[in-house]
């Protein structure tokens, strides 16, 4: 695989930095750079630290070269045989190696592809020399570590992903593999502890395979509890087969590492260091990865064998998923410098290799994104060791045809963001967004393409480091809570999406997210994770089994063969790779079935028993019975499991339905007290409605009072004001009466005078007659008005004083 | 595959409650629609939503994990704006598990195959028989032979899509993401056959 990397408008791994953040990505390409050379001298300090100490301890180790050295990349020159020529052409590297320049020229890559696609006869050829010199191996990679970064060290470059690795230039598929530096050792170390703990190469093998077998509740063979014995039981045998490794516990200067790893992995270091997390040293079985490509190589010449035919190796790779491959290639990073024709040579063998030795995933998209980002940081076999532990171990059920695994880690974080961000998620609700959809190909991918490659490989960094899907679930929540606030503002689905893939897209700021990401969600555990997927879990199966009754059977119809055939490779390879426990085949191979299922012991008895007898007697056909026992007896094994595993989901089910039911029995409760307090609530407002409605008559009612009562008190007033002008009436009447009265009197006493005095004149002189009726009348007249007057003055004197008008009276009556 | 709905009725119960808005909004002007693209891997998938909604082609696409969103909005003759939400599936059968988290509640759905891959045009028949199954029922399909562009290499007729797709009520288009071909008018006939929210009286 060559390591071409140029800058150009590519960012510093090569990868072309979108248009519209290629601002911020120079923003950023600086502080990176910072950041970069802070971690490579904190690493390099720790590793030296760490060389000493493993000196110190482990003085038989023959690790004495204290310096980081960088042994990643493949030979340079095929041709090359003397160590001599490697130092030249290392220094050439080094020379040339500017931190990022390095051009790889492809003439150089283009031999070992051509060297693995070879006759099967070469291959085998060298494959075998390179088991032979596989023990010495370790010896001769700390000579050529040594070499090279004694080279190195005079450069004063950095490490680099350059060169000719300790390998032996001799032989061509060295190319194919480096191990990795010994300064990485106490890591490695470290990090095989883990390895062994899920089981070697081989166990896996059977386990993978048994994936595969018709029934579906395999996908899962190592739930619980079960597993762990197995995992126990294994650890065990690795630590007495195996070069005894300190338990994990010991490591002190783990925690110093994690804070270390969180703070990233330094560019040149990655490649290894990678490796080293996944353990890629002690997962290597020797040869494997070479039969792998010669089974695939087989496949194109002689074209589709029997898969329970083909012996001693493993099962073709099927037309389908090669089609897969060949069509993805080109879609693997398209423009990326590296994945030219011989990268995409490399990118093939390791995905084909990959789905020969896992057939229950085989290949799946995304697998194309993980094995080409290994294979730009590490030479083709390493890259393929990688993925195997990422995809079995790591993501162990995630990539197999059913994705179980991926459909339960949906539901698992969806339940996380209720918890952690219930708004941004009611939000997401009301929208009609579902978080899966989000988080799918967030997790499908591993980030791949979602985030700037810096913060890719940031989170890549812890996820390799803590072997778990911990930091998957942590980064995701970080990048929700990094940008909920912004999610909340949208109005409808579909922004809600797009503002979050550009917003995605531009994390640059790597920190910032690894950091939120583990220190913010430290209540993420494993364990968590694990209860919530045991939780989840039985309805995606419950729902693929549904499915896979309806519709066409995912159902595996060549289960047995597979079996059978998984039965005779790991016959093959466990003889190679145990020859040092001479045993028999058989007996090796019923060693295995302990890790499917630890109660099988007595059957293995049996069993071993059985193939002693068959030693003994005409031996083809009682190995044929063996091997048909074998195949009964696992299939059996494996109902027995599938049965158990079955009756336990089924029990989650029931359990989680018990649960479900008392939830919904409380979730109806607490909606009808909330009902009931509502409705208490209205009344009570309604009450106070009405309070209020009666006080405002009150109210008003009052002011009608006062209202009348000013209105009355006006009217008094009114009434006082009347009776006083009558009373003023009266007086001034009373006045103008007595003033009329006196008038009266005088104009009376003026009358008599007057009369008097016109009797005594007619007395007087009785003169001419007819003065006199003339005369008579005038006082006749007088008289009316004097007696009306009068007639007035008497009624209204008449209450007075009645005494005083008797003459006028008289006189009144006299006329 | 057979498959019906990967995720649990849980969710789906959740959906079709809580979410009135999937087949489009109200406003009759204004429509919103989910639409969701399906067919086998390397037909083009990508690259019809490419083309319609960014005017790009790019023969070298990276492949699609899980699903890619993107949305474009487009003026009908009467004024109607359209936005479709695309959802772009990824290919590979096995993705066909999580397809039911996506064509939930589409409105829309486009079945694309490739014109040179017979084997394409049986995944589409699938996807077809699929939606009727599980899909929204008043879904419009539409079925596109796409990389018409290959005419020379054409293995899949254009009279067998057009058959297939009368008998299942599909409207039919063969289209080229590379050449723009019938790309805009896949997207136009859709949105005219959309059914209208009537106007809020």
């Amino acid at each position: 695989m060559g390591g071409g990397i140029r800058i150009l408008v590519k960012d510093s791994y090569g990868f072309t930095v979108r248009p519209q953040h290629v601002h911020r990505y120079r923003e950023y390409s600086s502080i990176y750079k910072e950041e970069e050379g802070e971690r490579l001298e904190k690493w390099k300090e720790f590793l030296v630290q760490q060389e000493e100490c493993a000196r110190a301890s482990h003085s038989k180790e023959e690790h004495t070269e204290p310096v980081v050295s960088e042994v990643t990349e493949q030979s340079g020159d095929p041709g090359q045989s003397t160590s001599e020529e490697r130092d030249d052409s290392a220094e050439q590297c080094a020379a040339v190696s500017e931190v990022t320049a390095v051009e790889k020229v492809s003439g150089e890559e283009e031999n070992p592809s051509e060297v693995t696609e070879q006759s099967s006869e070469k291959r085998d050829d060298s494959a075998e020399q390179c088991a032979a010199v596989s023990e010495v191996t370790a010896i001769e990679n700390v000579c050529g570590g040594e070499e090279n970064s004694s080279k190195k060290r005079s450069e004063g470059g950095l490490p680099s992903r350059e060169a000719p690795s300790s390998q032996h230039g001799k032989r061509r598929e060295v190319k194919t593999w480096a191990d990795i530096s010994p300064s990485l050792n106490c890591i490695d170390h470290m990090m095989s502890v883990r390895i062994k703990k899920t089981g070697n190469m081989k166990s896996r093998n059977i386990r993978c395979e048994s994936n595969d077998l018709p029934s579906i509740d395999e996908t899962r063979p190592s739930d619980g509890g079960s597993d762990d014995d197995n995992e126990r039981s294994d650890t065990a045998n690795a630590q007495t087969s195996s070069d005894k490794l300190p338990p994990e516990t010991s490591f002190s200067w783990k925690e110093e590492l994690a804070s270390l790893v969180r703070g990233g992995v330094p560019k040149d270091l990655r490649g290894e260091v990678w490796q080293a997390f996944v353990g890629v040293r002690t997962r290597r079985v020797e040869k494997y990865y070479q039969d792998l490509l010669a089974v695939e190589c087989d496949a194109t010449d002689g074209k589709e064998h029997d898969k329970s035919a083909s012996e001693g190796k493993k099962g073709d790779l099927p037309e389908k998923l090669k089609k897969q491959i060949e069509k993805d290639l080109p879609r693997t990073f398209p423009g990326h410098p590296a994945l030219n024709e011989t990268g995409r040579n490399s990118l093939r063998r390791v995905l084909s290799a990959y789905a020969i030795h896992n057939p229950s995933v085989g290949y799946c998209q995304a697998m194309n994104f993980f094995a080409g980002l290994l294979l730009l940081m590490m030479p083709e076999e390493n890259a393929f060791w990688t993925l195997v532990g990422i995809i079995d171990e790591y993501f162990e059920g995630y990539f197999s045809q059913e994705m179980t695994e991926s459909q339960v880690d949906q539901l698992v974080f969806e339940d996380l963001m209720r918890e952690r961000f219930p708004k941004l998620v009611n939000h997401l609700d009301y929208l009609g967004v579902e978080v899966a959809w989000i988080s799918g190909p967030w997790f499908l991918s591993i980030f791949v393409n979602t985030l700037p490659w810096e913060s890719v490989l940031r989170v890549w960094d812890v996820i390799l480091f803590e072997g778990n899907r911990v930091m998957l679930f942590r980064t995701a929540l970080a990048l929700m809570d990094l940008y909920g606030p912004a999610l909340v503002t949208t109005k409808d689905a579909g922004d809600v999406i797009t503002l979050l893939q550009t917003l995605t897209g531009s994390t640059f700021d790597s920190s910032q997210l690894v950091l939120t990401a583990c220190m913010g969600f430290l209540n993420i555990t494993e364990d968590r994770l694990q209860e919530l997927r045991q939780k989840h879990r039985p309805s995606i199966v419950s729902t693929f089994e549904e499915r896979s009754k309806g519709g066409k059977s995912f159902k595996d119809p060549k289960g047995l063969a597979t079996k059978l055939y998984s039965f005779k490779h790991d016959h093959g390879s466990i003889v190679k790779e145990n020859q040092t426990e001479a045993g028999l085949d058989d007996n090796i191979d019923l060693g295995e079935i302990p890790n499917l299922d630890s109660h099988s012991a007595s059957l293995d008895e049996f069993l071993k028993g059985m193939s002693i007898d068959s030693e003994a007697d005409s031996l083809p056909d009682l190995q044929e019975q063996v091997v048909w026992l074998k195949v009964e007896l696992c299939r059996l094994l494996e109902e027995k499991r599938s049965e158990a595993l079955k009756s336990e989901e089924l029990e989650a089910a029931f359990m989680e339905m018990v649960q479900e039911d008392n939830r919904m029995e409380l979730a109806a409760k607490v909606e009808k007290l909330e009902k009931e307090v509502a409705e208490l609530r209205q009344l009570l407002a309604d009450k106070k409605e009405g309070e209020n409605a009666m006080l405002q008559v009150l109210l008003k009612v009052e002011q009608e009072q006062r209202e009348t009562d000013q209105a009355r008190r006006f009217a008094e007033q009114e009434a006082a004001t009347h009776k006083q002008a009558l009373h003023a009436l009266q007086e001034k009447y009373d006045k103008a009466m007595a003033d009329m009265e006196k008038r009266v009197v005088m104009a009376e006493s003026m009358l008599e005078a007057t009369l008097q005095y016109e009797t005594g004149q007619s007395k007087a002189s009785s003169s001419p007659k007819s003065g006199r009726p003339e005369l008579q009348d005038n006082p006749s007249k007088k008289a009316g008005i004097l007696s009306f007057g009068l007639g007035w003055r008497d009624r209204s004197k008449a209450s007075n004083d009645d005494t005083g008008n008797v003459p006028d009276e008289t006189d009144d009556q006299q006329e | 595959m057979g498959c019906s709905s990967s995720v649990p009725d849980r969710s789906a119960g959740r959906l079709g409650g809580v979410n009135p808005d999937n087949g489009g909004a109200n406003d009759p002007k204004n429509l919103r629609v989910k639409l969701v693209l399906l067919g086998d891997s390397g037909v083009g998938k990508s690259c019809i939503v490419l083309r319609f909604v960014r005017g790009q082609f790019d023969p070298t696409s990276k492949v699609t994990i899980g699903a890619s969103f993107l949305s474009q909005t487009i003026a009908l003759q009467d004024s109607t704006t359209v936005k479709f939400e695309i959802w772009d599936t990824a290919g590979q059968e096995r993705y066909a598990a999580l397809a039911p988290l996506y064509y939930r509640g589409a409105a829309v759905a486009i079945i694309a195959y490739d014109i040179t891959s017979p084997e394409s045009f049986h995944k589409a028949q699938y996807w077809v028989k699929e939606l009727q199954k599980h899909g929204s029922p008043d879904i419009v399909m539409a079925l596109v032979g796409n990389k018409a562009d290959l005419n020379e290499q054409r293995e899949v007729q254009t009279q067998d899509g057009i058959d297939y797709a009368e008998k299942n009520g599909m409207f039919f288009i063969e289209t080229s993401a590379k050449t723009a071909d019938n790309i805009n008018q896949l997207f136009e006939e859709i949105a005219k056959r959309l059914p209208r929210p009537t106007p809020p009286s």
